[in-house]
């Protein structure tokens, strides 16, 4: 090895000198191959056993059992509704529901909740149909929390009669699909 | 005239920058690696999760949680609740705190349950620590009505804010 020769060297000066000196050494080199074969031992078992994609929650919050009966004003009332064949309708109001594509999802929800007449007042009601999959009903939640970014944005450039901005009251509810519910998307 | 090829006898790498760099990546992965809980260990079955878009917010909280896992058990390939508390003396208490609790099921970190065992257990964790997060973690492929039962016994004992655990969108 190439510290070998060094070292010989001042071997031989120790030996003429006599006394003990503090040696300097010189260009020194310290074999690590066995220091890198077990390091990458663990770095590839660290490597390969860690994943990466850690799960995420969404938060999610429903009314409490139901004590009292509040009164809703149809207008202000935007439905959902997932059929058993993960179709998706939306109903405004009193009109007649309606198919919609999942992807269209989020402009609906933000042009409907900035609606002048009902802003910040919109009720969404996702009714969800028994037989319907788990997949699909946070796909909708997940593009109705997209939107509403755009809507709290929104809400907020307007100020109230003391001057502050505007809160976003998000009103939200999950709800199983009825019998009447079904008979009005069923032929859809 | 041809060039000797010349044999290097004992030539030296110098491997410090390899060396470097590779105890940065495995101290790196090192500290990142997370150990599988007991409970994961105990578990049988795959949960092919949701997916959502990713949020920054959003991670799952690793303290005082309880996890409803609702899946399809590799053993009977019937849809089952599973329950999960990550809190060791939480859930020392609350499995104590059961009736008619199977003997088997004390040491378990996660365990089998029926919907009436399920509202017990929510009960219970309720009363032991009222503050106690519920996420339901649950497969993308099952009906709705396995998440909606869940969620109306969560209701039922007025743990009204939960989570859903979802994957990543990629």
């Amino acid at each position: 090895m190439a510290g070998g020769g060094s070292l010989k060297i001042e071997r031989s000066k120790r030996g003429k000198s006599g006394k003990r000196k503090k040696k300097k050494r010189v260009g020194f080199v310290l074999d690590m191959t066995p220091l890198v074969d077990i390091t990458f031992l663990l770095l590839t078992f660290f490597m390969f056993t860690t994943t990466m994609a850690a799960p995420q929650v969404m938060e999610m919050s429903i009314p409490p059992e139901i004590v009292k009966q509040v009164e809703v004003r149809k207008s202000e009332l935007f439905q959902i509704y997932v059929r058993n064949d993960n179709k998706v309708f939306y109903a405004k109001g009193t009109d007649d529901p309606q198919e919609i594509k999942l992807k269209d999802l989020r402009a609906l929800a933000e042009r409907e909740n900035l609606q002048p007449n009902v802003k910040n007042r919109l009720i969404t009601s996702l009714k969800i149909s028994d037989e319907a999959s788990y997949g699909t009903v946070i796909s909708i939640l997940d593009e109705l929390n997209l939107a509403e970014s755009k809507i709290t944005e929104e809400i907020t450039k307007e100020n109230d009669e003391a001057g502050n901005p505007k809160k976003r009251e998000r009103r939200f509810t999950i709800a199983p699909l009825l019998e009447e519910d079904i008979l009005k998307i069923g032929e859809l | 005239m041809a060039k000797i090829k010349k044999k290097r006898v004992g030539f030296v790498i110098d491997m410090t920058p390899l060396v470097d760099i590779t105890f940065l990546l495995l101290t790196f992965f090192m500290f990142t690696a997370k150990f599988k809980s007991q409970a994961e260990s105990e578990q049988k079955f795959v949960i092919k999760r949701p997916v959502s878009t990713p949020v920054d917010t959003a991670g799952m909280p690793d303290k005082d949680i309880a996890i409803i896992k609702i899946a399809i058990d590799s053993a009977t390939t019937d849809t089952t609740y599973f329950y999960e508390m990550v809190n060791e003396q939480d859930r020392a208490q609350v499995w104590g705190r059961m009736e008619n609790f199977p003997p088997e099921y004390m040491d378990k970190h996660q365990i089998m349950v029926n919907q009436k065992m399920l509202d017990e257990l929510i009960l219970n964790t309720r009363l032991v620590r009222p503050e106690t997060k519920f996420a339901i973690d649950a497969d993308k492929g099952l009906r709705f009505k396995w998440i909606a039962d869940a969620m109306e016994l969560l209701r039922k004992n007025r743990a009204t804010i939960f989570n859903y655990v979802t994957d990543k969108k990629q």
